[in-house]
This record gives structure tokens, sequence and C-alpha cells, in this order.
């Protein structure tokens, strides 16, 4: 059984605003913040980073700005904004509500239902 | 939430316009942070342990297919959206090349909507311009008309002095109330010559509601206004020019109106023409207790609206006051209504709201012809559009979305429409210049001018965008549906093929419809307009010389006496002129008569038109009798029975042009309790002299009264009379008409001298540019359906030039083949024929019948030659298909 989780749909956007509230990052920087904050488990294809990059900073949710990355070369920083942190907040929120959820479904024995 | 939102909006407003203003920089960072995800990862791979070129190819495996990726990213900020709809100028480029691919149907079609589009924006400029015109002094748009409408006879009653000097002294919401009569006076110059010049005799709060200082002097004040006040004048900046030299000492000089010295107090300054287009003014002194109420001068009012008052709020204080005069004088207030309109309305015309309804859909109906020329098109367009299904479906194959399908040809749609609409404007601001030049006058409002706008601009782009939605995108839209796409997919050797169903059919049958039901209406009132605009006189009309007389102020009924007695010394004075060979009076010029039913003696009723002259006029105007004698000197007494009439009449009254003679017709009383007119003796038959025979086919029935002098005054005070030249005039009359009659008495006023050639002059330019307007109407639509029916006819049948080849392959002759392929075009051109047939004739009952006769001929005529044109295009593809070689047509199937 593989050690790595495959990502739920829409948890991308999620995990993408976690990983831009810690410090702002450029594209490879947040894929690899995912990584290191998800201990290796989740497997993002690198590709599909983009578009959700791109769809929260046109939502608003991040905001992005041209600099020189460590290797100098002009690369694009993406930090959250206050709706971004709001956002993560009701995300983070739910998410939570969710797992608890299913954490007490799974956990039910037969004598309990 | 609503932040949320707010934020949310505000955000993807900002990277949408970044989007459209830097939309390949969007897409070149975008790929620079890829190129750098890529290196980043390359490098990581690399002191991983990897070879650079593993490393590298691993990065790119691992990033995933960088197109996909991008085309997601860009859907993921709404750009694929935008991109689709954007058009480059690689889409000109290729509409340009459509446009010269096919040059016939790009020709025919600007040529359909450049006419289109001129006679819409020329009725909006009109319709505009009447409508919506102001007068161009300070708030011109507070100026308001006051007029006492009557209802019964649905118009203005302007002898309202009585009401004028109530109102002036009442009404609160309009100020400066004036009045104004225009009026022509004998100008008498220095050197004795006099010259005739409208004059406005206005209230000196005229020039208050003006509000123009003016240039020299001052203006009329209240003063000049009072009875028993020195006679003044002030003039206009031409005037001052012209008579005086530009004299800065002009104020205090006499200017002589008729037998009245008048000082010049003012010069106004240039382009004043305030109130309608007059360049003399002096006082008008109003005193009711001359007159009865509801009799007096004709005057017309206009006043500004008071301060923060509105044009309602004066509606309702003026209706007030006029329910109060129904109520007190309903002898001659019970059908009056009192109205405050916008000033420039009364001189459109549109003063009510009737009227301005019918402007509206007047210019709604000119609008349509656009769109029914943009359909027209747009068959044509998707005929066209049709043979390039294989090139649609290769595109699409390519990956273009249907939006950029039909955008593409939406944008060669609006080349086409585009260059009519500037070709379209160029011929309207033409047209607009003559309009101008043909309007001058001292009746015609010195603040109408007719010009291209930027509203009729953007009227234009408006037109041309909409016809090139009606020509590109729905034929487009039509040809990309769904079902279409579906069978794209089975694209032959050959190209893919669109099926012609049923839709087809009807669009060629209705196409035909069309051209059978409108063109024989349109080419009917084209070749009339023209006629009528270009046929020569039926009389030497060079010869023949128009003058009205009548006496300076005063109201008719006191200066009948005066008028006719000064008329009769004219008379003979004119007489006595060498180069003149005969005068007479009459009450309508010959060719302007007017309409009455007539009742004959056996009981029938004939509508026909009629008119009174001097027992001269006929044998003046060179006509002889058909049939009886012409008017004597005792038909014009009293009591009089004898009448002529034209040979139209007497056709319609029935037996040959001797029989009519004795016999006794009447002219219909016009209400029934009116007392019933005399019977009257037809004693001679004329030809018809007015018009030039063939002109009109259908002329109306004419009969002629005598008329004497005596009775020869009109209503509005003046005495029309008609002299023959022994040879055309070199110079015109008009000097000497006015020399004569002043050296008989200087009252005596000789107006509107003209020729009868000059009279016509008018009428059939309006005529003749009609006729031309028409014909170039009348042209594009025969163009445009035959174009339309040649281009459909022969598609269909190339469509099925296989067929035609396989069934000669299989041994069908040429004639059978042939016979197949014409009977089906036969069918859908005569369904066509039958259901335009059907639809000219309901027209032409609508139409009270006006055609029925010349139907006979044009119908089958154009008939005749649409049939024509859709056989003849079937021709060529069918000897096409016959040409293939059967082996040809079987292979690839």
């Amino acid at each position: 059984m593989s050690e790595n989780a495959d990502l739920m749909p829409g948890t991308l956007d999620l995990l993408v605003l976690q990983a831009v509230s810690l410090g702002e990052l450029h594209g490879y920087g947040v894929l690899l913040r995912i990584e290191q904050i998800s201990g290796g488990a989740l497997a993002i294809q690198q590709g599909t980073l983009y578009p959700a990059l791109y769809r929260l900073e046109h939502q608003g949710l991040i905001e992005s700005r041209w600099g020189t990355s460590d290797n100098n070369r002009r690369a694009k920083f993406y930090s959250i904004t206050a709706a971004g942190r709001r956002r993560r907040g009701e995300e983070v929120a739910g998410w939570n509500r969710l797992v608890a959820a299913m954490s007490a479904a799974l956990a039910a024995q037969p004598e309990e239902v | 939430m609503l932040r949320v939102l707010l934020d949310g909006l505000v955000a993807r407003v900002r990277s949408y316009g970044r989007a459209l203003r830097h939309p390949s920089k969007v897409e070149s960072d975008m790929a620079e942070e890829f190129h750098h995800h890529l290196e980043l990862r390359t490098r990581d791979l690399v002191e991983g342990g990897l070879s650079r070129e593993e490393a590298a190819r691993r990065a790119r495996l691992d990033f995933g297919h960088i197109a996909t990726h991008r085309e997601e990213a860009l859907a993921s900020r709404g750009l694929t959206f935008l991109d689709q709809l954007r058009f480059s100028r690689l889409d000109v480029k290729l509409g340009l090349r459509m446009l010269a691919k096919y040059p016939g149907l790009s020709l025919v079609s600007v040529i359909g909507m450049t006419v289109a589009i001129a006679v819409a924006a020329g009725a909006f400029v009109v319709a505009d311009t009447m409508l919506n015109s102001t007068v161009p002094l300070p708030e011109g748009e507070r100026l308001v008309a006051l007029q006492n409408l009557d209802i019964e006879e649905g118009e203005d009653d302007p002898h309202a002095v009585h009401d004028f000097v109530q109102w002036r002294e009442e009404l609160r919401s309009v100020e400066d109330l004036t009045a104004f009569a225009t009026e022509s006076r004998n100008l008498v110059m220095p050197d004795g010559g006099t010259d005739l010049v409208a004059v406005a005799r206005i209230t000196a709060s005229g020039f208050r509601v003006a509000r123009v200082p003016p240039l020299l002097g001052r203006p009329l004040v209240d003063a000049d206004d009072r009875p028993g006040a020195e006679p003044v004048v002030v003039i206009g900046y031409d005037e001052w020019q012209r008579r005086f030299d530009g004299d800065p000492g002009v104020i205090g000089r006499q200017l002589r109106l008729g037998t009245v010295a008048h000082t010049i107090v003012g010069v106004m300054p240039e382009d004043y023409r305030f109130p309608v287009n007059h360049a003399f003014w002096i006082p008008l002194e109003l005193e009711p207790t001359r007159y009865e109420r509801g009799t007096g001068p004709a005057i017309s009012m206009f006043g500004r609206l008071a301060s923060g008052v509105t044009l309602d709020q004066a509606r309702a204080e003026l209706a007030t006051l006029g329910s109060r005069a129904s109520a007190a004088w309903p002898d001659t207030h019970a059908n009056l209504r009192a109205e405050v309109l916008p000033y420039t309305q009364p001189f459109s015309g549109i003063n009510t709201p009737a009227a301005r309804l019918n402007f509206h859909a007047i210019r709604l109906a000119v609008g349509l012809l656009l769109v029914l020329v943009a359909v027209n098109v747009s068959i044509l367009v998707y005929a066209r559009t049709a043979t390039r299904l294989g090139e649609i479906a290769i595109r699409t194959a390519l990956g273009a979305s249907r939006r950029r399908v039909v955008l593409q040809l939406f944008v060669e749609a609006v080349m086409l429409s585009g260059l009519a609409a500037v070709l379209g404007i160029a011929i309207t601001g033409f047209a607009l210049g003559r309009l101008n030049t043909l309007m001058t006058g001292p009746s015609e409002p010195f603040w109408i001018e007719y010009r291209l706008t930027a509203q009729v601009v953007l009227y234009v782009i408006g037109l041309a965008l909409l016809a090139g939605v009606i020509v590109g995108v729905l034929p487009a839209l039509k040809v990309t549906g769904r079902h279409v796409q579906a069978r794209l997919q089975q694209i032959t050797a050959r190209g893919s093929e669109i099926q012609l169903g049923r839709t087809w059919t009807a669009m060629i049958v209705l196409q035909v419809a069309i051209a059978v039901a409108v063109l024989p209406y349109a080419v009917y009132t084209a070749a009339a307009s023209l006629q009528h605009g270009t046929a020569p006189e039926a009389f030497p009309a060079d010869e023949i010389v128009r003058a009205f007389v009548s006496v300076e102020g005063g109201d008719a009924g006191s200066e009948e006496t005066r008028l006719i007695g000064a008329t009769r010394e004219l008379l003979n004075r004119l007489e006595a002129e060498t180069d003149i060979a005969g005068v007479t009076v009459t009450r309508g010029f010959p060719g302007y008569e007017r309409s009455a039913r007539l009742e004959v003696e056996d009981g029938t009723t004939i509508s026909i038109q009629y008119n009174d002259f001097g027992v001269d006029l006929l044998p003046l105007f060179g006509v002889g009798m058909l049939a009886g004698r012409g008017f004597e000197p005792a038909d014009a007494g009293e009591g009089s029975t004898a009448v002529i009439i034209d040979e139209t009449l007497a056709r319609a009254m029935g037996g040959s042009l001797e029989t009519v003679l004795g016999r006794r017709v009447r002219l219909a009383a016009e209400n029934i309790d009116d007392t019933q007119p005399p019977w009257l003796e037809v004693i001679g038959v004329v030809p018809n002299f007015t018009t030039t025979e063939g002109v009109d086919p259908d002329p109306d029935p004419l009969m002629y009264r005598p008329l004497a002098l005596e009775h020869a005054m009109t209503g509005s005070g003046s005495v029309q009379i008609i002299a023959r030249l022994h040879a055309r005039a070199d110079a015109p009359m008009a000097g000497r008409f006015r020399q004569i009659a002043a050296s008989i008495d200087p009252t005596l006023q000789v107006t509107d001298t003209r020729t009868a050639a000059s009279i016509r002059q008018e009428a059939r330019q309006v005529h003749r540019y009609l006729g031309i307007g028409l014909s170039a109407v009348t042209l594009s639509v025969l163009l445009l359906s035959a174009a339309g029916i040649y281009a459909m006819m022969s598609f269909t049948v190339a469509r099925r030039r296989r067929e035609i080849g396989i069934r000669a392959a299989l041994g069908a002759g040429a004639r059978q083949v042939l016979t197949g392929i014409f009977a089906r075009a036969a069918a859908q051109l005569g369904a066509g024929v039958l259901a335009g047939l059907a639809v000219a004739l309901l027209l032409n009952q609508l139409a009270g019948g006006m055609l029925s006769s010349r139907l006979l001929v044009l119908l089958p005529t154009v008939a005749a030659i649409i049939m024509t044109v859709g056989l003849l295009a079937a021709l060529g593809p069918a000897r096409k298909g016959l040409a293939v070689q059967p082996t040809e047509a079987l292979r690839g199937d």
C-alpha cells in the first residue's frame, strides 16, 4: 500500500493557501512546501499547481510579484491576501468538521447502531 | 459575505483588465514561470544524482503536458472566453481575402447594404432634426410655443388676439409672452425700385425672449408697440451689409416699407434670424377691442419658461386658463384646447402625439429595410459558407471552438457591412447637402440644417454591426450547428457536405416570393416618379407666368374691393404690354386642382379634380376643344351653369365626347346638412392639358368652371393671375410686374412671380430625387434577389453533380437527367413565384387596387425574369455534371 495519499478533489486550493500563508513563495517553492508540510505524503502532479495558483490569484486570494529567486532568475512570488486568510480559515474549519465527522463515522461499533 | 463578494469582483475585473491590455504578456509570463519551475526541478534532480539530460527529461515528465496546463491555467483565469472573442489582424486579413475571392458576392452585398444604410441614415438625420432640434439661442430649449388647437379641425386656430392679451397678463409659468406675424412688404429702394421682403411684426418682448443684444442701436421696446408710436424697424446683419454697405451710421436712417417710412433703430448680429427666418422686425400693435373674440389677425405666440418651471407645469397652467375660456365663451372656444409646445415643434409639423408616433414608425420602417437587405445578403453568404465546410471542419479539428469560427465569419461580414457603412454615410452626407440647398426660403426655419452628427455615425456603426450579425453570425451558427458537427466527422476525399434540407428549399422559395411580391411596386413607383420628374411639360411652360396679387396689411374682408379694382387695372396694364399675349385669373394653377365628388344626373358619382379660371385661360394655354365650345365672357356671369370637362371625365361619364355635351352634373354637397349645389351643364370637352401624355397612365378626371375677377379673391386675400408671353422672357418678369403694380397702388403687392416651368421644377425635382432613390433601392433589391437565387440554384445543382455523373454512368440519357434537374428547380422556383403572386395580389387589394392594370404586365414580367435567372443558374452546373466521367463519379463514395 502506498504511503503517498492522492489529493482529494478540492483540497489542492487549500494546500496552496496553507503553503503560501506560511511565507512568500514561487511556484516551485509552493510545491516543495506542500511536500514538506505533508511529510511527503501528498502527491501533486507538478503542472496542475499552476492552474490552481492562477485561479486563486484571479479570485484575489493570493497575489503575486516578480522578484529574483535564489538561482538568480526572474521568478514570480506568491503571498496570501487578507481575503485568502479568511478563506483559508473557513476551509480549515470546514475540513476539521469533516475529519471529525468521518472519524466518528469510521469509529462506529456494531453495538452503537 | 458582501465584502468577500466585492473583493472577489475587484480582483477578477483587475485580472481581466490586465489580460485584455497585455494578452501576449500574460502568455509570456506564464511561459517564463513554467521554464523557471523546470529549471529548479532539473537542478534538484541533478543534485540528487541524475545526469543533466536525464534530470531535464524527468523534470518535464513530472511537470506533465505543458500545453494542457497552459490551457487550464488560462481557463482558470477566465481568459479562454476572452481569447475566443479576440480577433486579430489575421482575421481581418482572411476576411479581405474572402472578399476578393468572391468579388461578385462582395459587390452585390456591398451595393445592397450601402443603399439600405444610406436610406436609414438619411431618415435618421431628418427625423432627429425635425423632432429634436432646438433654437440656437441662450437656453433655447426653454423656449415654448403656445397655440389654440382646434380639436375638430386638428389645426392651430391663429386668430387668438384676445387669448394672447389674457395669457400675457395671467400666465406665471411662461415669461415675456410674444406674438408675431410674418407679412410681405414692398421695400422701396432709394432708386424707386421695389423688393418684396418678409417682415416680422412682433411685440417687443420677442427680443427679451431671444436674449441676444443687437450689434448696433437697440431692439424694439414696449413703447414701440403702443398705438401712435413712431414707426421703427430693426434690420438683420445681411440686410445691413447688402443695402447699407455696413454703414455704422445706419441708425436713424429711414427705410420705406410700403407706404410707411420706418426709422432704423437697431441692427441684429450676424446669423440672428429669430423667430423663423426674418431680417426685418417692426412693432406689432395689438388692440383686442378692435376685434370680436375668435377673429382678428392671425398670430403666432411664444415665450420662455419661467425659471424653475417645467414644460408640464406650464401645460397644466395653460390648460386651466383654456378650460375657463371654453366655459366662458363656448361659441368660440368650445373646440379649442390651449397648448404649450417646445418652440420648434409646430414648425416641424410634429405637434401631436400621433404625428410623433408616425415619425418614429417611419424611422423604424426605414431601419427595417436594412434588416431585409441584410437577411437577403445572409442567404447569399450562407450559400457561400456552406461551400467552406471542409475548411471549417479542418479548423475545428485543429482546436478552433465554434465561437472562434463564428467570430471569424462575423469579422468577414463586418468588413462587408463596414465598407457599406462608409459608402452609405458618404452618400447620405451628399444627399443632405442637396436637401439643405433645396430648403432655403423665408418660411424655412433658420435652425433646421440637416447634417451628419456624431449620433448618426454611431447609429450607422450600430447598423453595420447589426448587419454583420445577420450576415455573418446567423449563417455561421447554422453551418456550425451541433447536428452538422456530428456529420463533419464523415469527411470524404471531396470534403464534407452539408445536408440541404427543407430549410434550403424554404429559403429559395422565400427569396423568389419576396422578389415577385415587392418588385412590381418598386418598379412602378420608381418609374412613375422618374417620369414625373423628367417628362417635358404639357404646355409651353416658359411662356406662362403666374403671380399672386394682394394688398399690404389689413385683412382680406375690408380690402376686397380695393384689391379687385387694383387687380383689374393691373390686368389691363399687363395686357397692354407688347410682350404679353394675354392675362387671366385662376383659382388654382393648372395641374394643382382641388378634389371633389361629382354627381351625374344619372345618379353615378365620380371622384374628380376641379378648378375655376378665367374664360381666357384655355386659349392662353393653347388648348383646343375636342367637342362643344369654350368659355365665353357671359359664362362667368352670375347664375351661369356652364362647365367644361376633360376627356377622362367624359369617358368616365360613359358615351362619346359628343354625347356628354348638355349633360348635367353637380359637385356633391360636403355635409349632409348642406344645401345641394346647383346643377351645371357640360358645354365642352378638352384634352387633359396639365400633364404630358403618357406620364400619368391613370389621370384624374377634371372639370373646369368659369371664374370672374370679382370672385377670384382667395381666403388668404390674394388673386392668382396668369400671363401668357409671346415668347420666353429674357429676364425674370417679377420686377416688371411689381413696378407696374406699384405705379397703380403702392400697397399693391405682386408676389411669387414665376414661370410655370419654375413652379413645376420644384415638384419635379422632388419627383426626380425620389425616382432616383427608389430606382437605386429597387435595382439593389433586384440585384440581390437575382444573385441570391442564382447562387442558391447553382449551389443546389452543383451538389448533385456526383449524382448526375452516376446516373449518366448507369445509362440515363442527358435529356432525362436534365429534365429531372430542371423539373426540381422549376418546382422550387414555381412555388416561390406562386407565393409571391399571392402576396402581390394581396398587397394590391390592401392598396385599394392601385396597381391592378399594371400588375397584369409587371407580375408576369418579374416572374419570368426570376424563373429565367433561376433556371439559367441551374444550367451551368447541370452541364458540368453531365461532363463528369462516370468512373470519377463512382469513385470516392
